[in-house]
């Protein structure tokens, strides 16, 4: 009878770009159980936004995460929009639409590298990063940063796209598609990244959907969730893409789907980069909000991104309560990581695309 | 959100009207629903809808009383809401029914106060082992952590 | 033994090894220090490299305001770190506590926990400048 250890993975770790604590207890090589504790990056942003007005509180929401910053602007600029009774032009949902989807590519980029690292593939990890590079390019070309955009205000974006950057744009990304084939035939087909990641973490539709889990994790596993067409919405109404689902419910399903859903990102810009109207880039919002509550879903890279938000008549937000789609699927963690091989454990972390920013907030 | 198909539901549970129910924007529907009745409503809709889905649950501090609220996704959004007291605020989980609120309850419970009966781990999740006590989100002062 | 405290010095110069954590911030200074590794910035032709263990690093290279719980673990880890040791506070929550200052979890800039031998503002950081900062850190060695 072997004896029983625990094993902390955490909050200091090669394998972890951001702090957070699992134990595992492990017997010989199977790691029987594991449990966590979040709170290293709790930056009590929800408490610090009502000390703010809706103006300065942009700037803190954008710094919530710094992989999907926009998407949180985005999604709390729309939510103030809409209780402030303000109609956007067409034009603004398009910019906004632009770079969510260049975000969503650069996200599963960043996360296919960080995987192909923690199964031993470090030359997969190098080329995805290299060509992560050009997104990276264009969003700086776009807005001036590589990460972090400021490009939302209350009532718009800042930014305007001419001719000259459009083409730079179907440029470049023409350069990134063939690389995205090689690499969605990779994980397609070589044996040993099968080997590491097929049958690895697994969770049926049933767990999924008990814990309320979302994004590219739900949809390898079944469950056919997606804000883009479920809350239809300017400029995803006149898109055409598809939600690309599996069934597998593992890491290898999870890697596909994400790696697909870069492929149908490029198909969302090009058709956002012909059918751009003309118009205006933003209109006056005012500063003070009337009372009112509003809900604001939106599709971030890992997922449902939800915001509340509640005023009160002053220009200070009462409440804001926002939910990343990285927190429901920690919580299936401990169901993944039961009963399986210790040497599997890194993988099946990578495979919930952790974003523990985002989580404690 | 049809709206008969969740007066039946309330009607079910023996609620008594008038229902308050609102519509908020972006395609919401609200409805304050007596909190020890929570349980009851959230079981009939899983029941009744096989979409279903929890976004969040979200607590606030509303300077008269503390609301809970429960995001729910059924094709359209439905929000319920429960009123609880100041002092003592208590209200039964729905860990049993969704485990994945589980997040979601702790949250609610360690910056508001909220005590969720049945919930099995009752263990911080954002706050640090430093944390000495009051509750974040609540509008009276808060305290500090320990320096 | 001079000879050899020479060697050892222009190995010190010539070589920083890093060591990077997160104690609390966006991620957004983390991708662009782990953007330090790519091909496209490739800090190991300069002799930097990035190290997992505290023990064998020369330089911590740390991001992010210090949060509550995050600030032992800090201490512990540079406690670690042989001397002679440096500590470079990337971006401006490490630098200051950023746009995160008054916030009840939050005790500070990286200075609040560990001394500090440099500071490198941005939010977030570019990886060019987080060079520049090692190099510059190194021309101060002796």
């Amino acid at each position: 009878m072997m004896t029983k250890l625990k094993i902390p993975i955490g909050p200091h770790h090669p394998l972890l770009k951001e702090p957070i604590s699992f134990l595992l207890t492990v017997e010989g090589e199977r790691v029987l159980e594991s449990s966590m504790r979040l709170g290293y990056v709790h930056r009590g942003i929800e408490r610090l936004c009502q000390e703010r007005t809706y103006v300065q509180a942009v700037h803190l929401i954008e710094r919530i995460c710094g992989i999907c910053s926009h998407v949180h602007s985005t999604a709390y600029s729309h939510a103030v929009e809409t209780l402030l009774g303000l109609e956007v032009p067409l034009r603004t949902h398009y910019i906004r639409a632009l770079l969510c989807e260049l975000e969503r590519i650069h996200s599963h980029l960043l996360w296919l590298g960080v995987l192909a690292k923690n199964i031993g593939l470090d030359t997969v990890f190098m080329y995805t990063w290299r060509d992560r590079e050009i997104v990276l390019d264009i969003m700086e070309e776009l807005s001036g940063g590589r990460v972090s955009h400021t490009i939302n205000i209350i009532g718009g974006v800042k930014i305007d796209l001419d001719q000259k950057m459009m083409d730079m744009i179907s440029e470049k990304l023409e350069e990134l598609a063939p690389k995205l084939t090689i690499a969605l035939g990779l994980f397609e087909n070589e044996p040993t990244v099968r080997l590491r990641t097929q049958g690895i973490g697994v969770i049926t539709k049933e767990v999924a959907r008990r814990h309320c889990v979302v994004g590219p994790i739900a949809r390898a596993s079944g469950v056919d969730i997606d804000v883009r067409r479920d809350v239809p919405r300017p400029p995803y109404n006149n898109l055409e893409f598809n939600v690309i689902t599996h069934t597998d419910g593992d890491v290898w399903a999870r890697t596909l789907v994400r790696i697909m859903e870069t492929r149908e990102s490029h198909r969302l810009i090009q058709q956002i980069l012909s059918q751009l109207p003309p118009g205006d880039i933003s209109v006056k919002a005012k500063r003070r909000v009337s009372p009112g509550e509003v809900v604001s879903r939106f599709e971030a890279p890992r997922g449902e991104l939800f915001y509340y938000i509640r005023s009160d008549g002053s220009d200070q937000p009462a409440r804001i309560k926002i939910r990343t789609p990285t927190l429901p699927a920690l919580s299936t963690l401990p169901e993944q990581l039961r009963d399986v091989n210790l040497a599997d454990a890194p993988v099946i972390l990578s495979g919930v695309d952790l974003c523990i920013a985002c989580a404690d907030r | 959100m049809e709206l008969n198909w969740l007066q039946d539901i309330l009607t079910k549970i023996e609620c008594v009207g008038p229902f308050d129910i609102r519509r908020l924007p972006e395609d919401e529907t609200w409805v304050v629903i007596p909190f020890d009745k929570v349980f009851d409503f959230v079981k009939f809709i899983m029941e009744d809808d096989s979409t279903w889905h929890l976004s969040t649950i979200t607590g606030q501090d509303t300077g008269s009383q503390i609301e809970l609220l429960y995001h729910f996704w059924l094709g359209h959004g439905l929000t319920i809401c429960a009123r609880l007291a100041y002092e003592n605020p208590q209200i039964k989980s729905i860990t049993a029914l969704i485990p994945g609120a589980a997040f979601y309850e702790r949250e609610a419970a360690e910056m508001l106060g909220i005590s969720f009966t049945d919930l099995k781990d009752e263990s911080v999740l954002l706050l640090s082992d430093a944390w000495v006590k009051g509750w974040p989100l609540r509008k009276e002062k808060k305290e500090k952590h320990d320096d | 033994m001079s000879i050899i405290k020479s060697i050892l010095r222009w190995a010190r110069k010539k070589s920083l090894w890093v060591l990077h954590y997160n104690s609390g911030g966006c991620n957004g200074c983390d991708i662009e220090i782990v953007d330090l590794l790519t091909p496209r910035f490739d800090v190991e032709r300069l002799g930097i490299l990035a190290e997992a263990s505290p023990r064998h690093a020369d330089v911590l290279l740390c991001t992010g305001p210090v949060t509550a719980q995050s600030r032992d673990r800090l201490i512990q880890i540079y406690n670690q770190m042989p001397a002679p040791k440096w500590v470079i506070a990337v971006g401006s929550c490490g630098c200051s506590g950023g746009v995160f200052t008054g916030s009840y979890n939050i005790h500070g800039g990286i200075d609040k926990a560990i001394p500090v031998s440099m500071y490198i503002p941005g939010c977030p950081c570019r990886p060019e400048a987080v060079i520049a900062g090692i190099l510059k850190l190194s021309e101060t060695i002796d």
